[in-house]
């Protein structure tokens, strides 16, 4: 069972109860929920034996039980800022989560993706080589039976996203954004009505998207009016494929992905990219 | 796709042996590499496949969730994956999980709601301060009116706080001020993420919230809590004796009285003067197809 190694840091007063409370840090130690109230835990020495550090965790040696609890502090933080499709940056990560364990955050990282991958399936993976953000992908493959038993909505964007990036793909990997408009309007998507399932549409495409980074919205210079253009964003080519988006937009036209030859051989040509191995590893070095 | 490296089954070292490190790091200490010794008695730390997997992920989707629930859920994840056979015993597989999920601080918790009887699961977090999800969805005002209506609830007998006491403390929220009708959205906000319960313009805890913060509570008001004198559990609504005060949650009181002719307080033996609710039937539901809705309109202000 778990052990309850007494921080010698606990904070007890009200006013830092809060401040970690709100900060949903982990100043404190383990105490299991099961069996009598922790205010008894709460108080006392550590039984730990052997095994815990005195030091105070900045200096000299760290125990197993403490390196645990930081790894298991990052996978809960990867998780809950995963949720919101932000990219998770290198900075905030040590800032709320690894404090003085700097000296060992490649360790720490790399032992909170394994968790990660093993225990809740998801990969966590650099959004672009040195660009020190991460995000999750998930290694199991959703299924459409999966809304059915899901406590949230899901993405209903999803749908939207899809079509603009099959758009994308399909016009050479980058289309104007009058264009993406014109095709929309066909399926009653405006950029300045709102949508009944997709709220704004145009603040879900240049905006949300984008930050999602599933998206690369540019201006295109020297036009006037301003016209922008669309690319996919790192993360698409993180969780989905050419070939994927392809089938996609062959679907919807109840067609075959190879009558399209352009798209089909560019496909083509990006899975085997991708069967490659490869060079990088999803975790930093530094 | 998706076959992370399996772990092969461990050698009972529980949970420390599942966490697995690299090479030291520099002024790393001894204890760092994975270490033979157990804590003592420690179960075998199960293996994860898909359908765990999956079944985390879509279980992470739900704040709390009925057993039925569960059960469905469960299910889902052996047919994705193709195993419809030998569906492991619910209790089972959620040991086998908790058993993973301990190196990780956090389990899949089962409980009951208080006023039924439901049973209900949570993934909750043992190690931190057990609001960190919370944290994430709510700006730090509104986290600091969920911790005084939590104050509230906590110091009543009824173990609801009614919307005007908690509006009433607006002015003393941290962070960006906040109006009362802006706090009365809030609130909604709560009870919408299943954080508090409404009956009748009182709020009072959701199971979630129990589940989720039963320790960090008892742990910041010791002398305010209250415990069910059956399961020893957190109590917040619940009936009690006259005579000596001992608290019962309404499905501890149904259990415990279920075939006395004349229900008596396990503390002092007085008559016990409260209305013994039914134990909660899963099947006898099903059978009438009742939904939620229709739980027990009682009130349990019977303190």
């Amino acid at each position: 069972m778990l052990q309850k190694p007494r921080n010698r840091g606990r904070p007890n007063t009200q006013a830092e109860r809060e401040r970690d409370w709100a900060r949903g840090a982990a100043e404190e130690a383990p105490s299991t929920s099961r069996g009598a109230g922790g205010s008894q835990e709460a108080r006392g020495t550590s039984s730990q034996g052997g095994r815990r550090a005195e030091a105070s965790p900045e200096v000299g040696p760290r125990s197993q039980q403490q390196l645990e609890l930081k790894v298991a502090e990052l996978v809960q933080f990867l998780l809950i800022k995963d949720q919101k499709k932000i990219p998770i940056k290198r900075t905030d990560i040590v800032k709320h989560v690894i404090g003085d364990y700097k000296d060992i955050f490649p360790d720490l990282l790399k032992l909170a993706a394994e968790r990660l991958e093993y225990v809740f399936g998801y990969k966590l993976v650099e959004l672009e080589p040195k660009s020190n953000t991460y995000i999750l992908i998930n290694t199991l493959e959703p299924v459409e039976e999966d809304a059915e038993v899901r406590g949230d909505q899901g993405t209903p964007t999803t749908g939207l996203l899809m079509i603009v990036l099959g758009l994308i793909f399909m016009k050479g990997n980058t289309i104007k954004e009058t264009e993406v408009w014109d095709f929309l309007r066909r399926l009653g998507v405006y950029p300045t009505k709102k949508h009944l399932v997709f709220g704004d549409p145009k603040k879900l495409i240049t905006e949300e998207f984008v930050r999602q980074r599933y998206l690369e919205y540019r201006r295109i210079p020297h036009t006037d009016p301003v016209d922008y253009e669309f690319q996919w964003g790192p993360r698409t080519n993180l969780e989905t494929s050419k070939m994927k988006v392809l089938k996609f937009v062959a679907k919807v036209h109840n067609q075959d992905p190879k009558d399209w030859p352009a798209q089909y051989c560019e496909a083509l040509a990006d899975e085997e990219a991708r069967a490659r191995p490869e060079t990088g590893g999803p975790t930093p070095s530094s | 796709m998706g076959a992370p490296h399996p772990r092969s089954p461990r050698p009972a070292g529980g949970a420390e042996a599942a966490f697995l490190p690299g090479p030291p790091a520099s002024g790393a200490t001894p204890g760092y590499r994975a270490p033979s010794c157990t804590q003592g008695g420690a179960r075998r730390a199960g293996i994860m496949t898909d359908v765990h997997r999956r079944f985390l992920q879509l279980l992470m989707t739900h704040g709390v969730l009925e057993e039925r629930g569960v059960r469905r859920l469960q299910k889902h994840c052996y047919r994705v994956h193709g195993r419809t056979t030998a569906v492991e015993e619910l209790e089972d597989f959620i040991n086998n999980i908790n058993s993973v999920l301990e190196s990780l601080y956090i389990e899949i918790k089962k409980g009951a709601t208080e006023d039924d009887g439901r049973p209900v699961y949570a993934l909750v977090n043992l190690a931190t301060t057990p609001v960190s999800k919370m944290a994430s969805d709510f700006a730090e005002n509104e986290l600091d009116l969920f911790r005084k209506a939590l104050e509230l609830i906590i110091d009543s007998e009824t173990g609801f706080a009614s919307s005007t006491n908690i509006l009433n403390l607006v002015d003393q929220l941290k962070g960006k001020k906040m109006r009362k009708k802006e706090a009365e959205q809030v609130l909604q906000k709560f009870v919408q993420n299943k954080w508090l319960i409404e009956k009748e313009g009182e709020f009072t805890l959701h199971s979630r919230a129990i589940l989720e913060m039963e320790q960090y509570i008892r742990e910041t008001y010791p002398d305010a809590v209250k415990t069910c004198n059956i399961c020893h559990s957190l109590l917040i609504q619940g009936q009690s004796c006259e005579t000596c005060g001992i608290r019962m949650h309404l499905p501890c009181v149904a259990k415990y009285f279920q075939s006395a002719p004349e229900p008596r307080c396990p503390h002092c033996n007085d008559y016990w003067p409260h209305e013994i609710p039914e134990v909660f039937n899963p099947d006898k539901e099903r059978e009438a197809g009742t939904s939620k809705a229709n739980k027990k309109p009682s009130r349990s202000r019977q303190h």
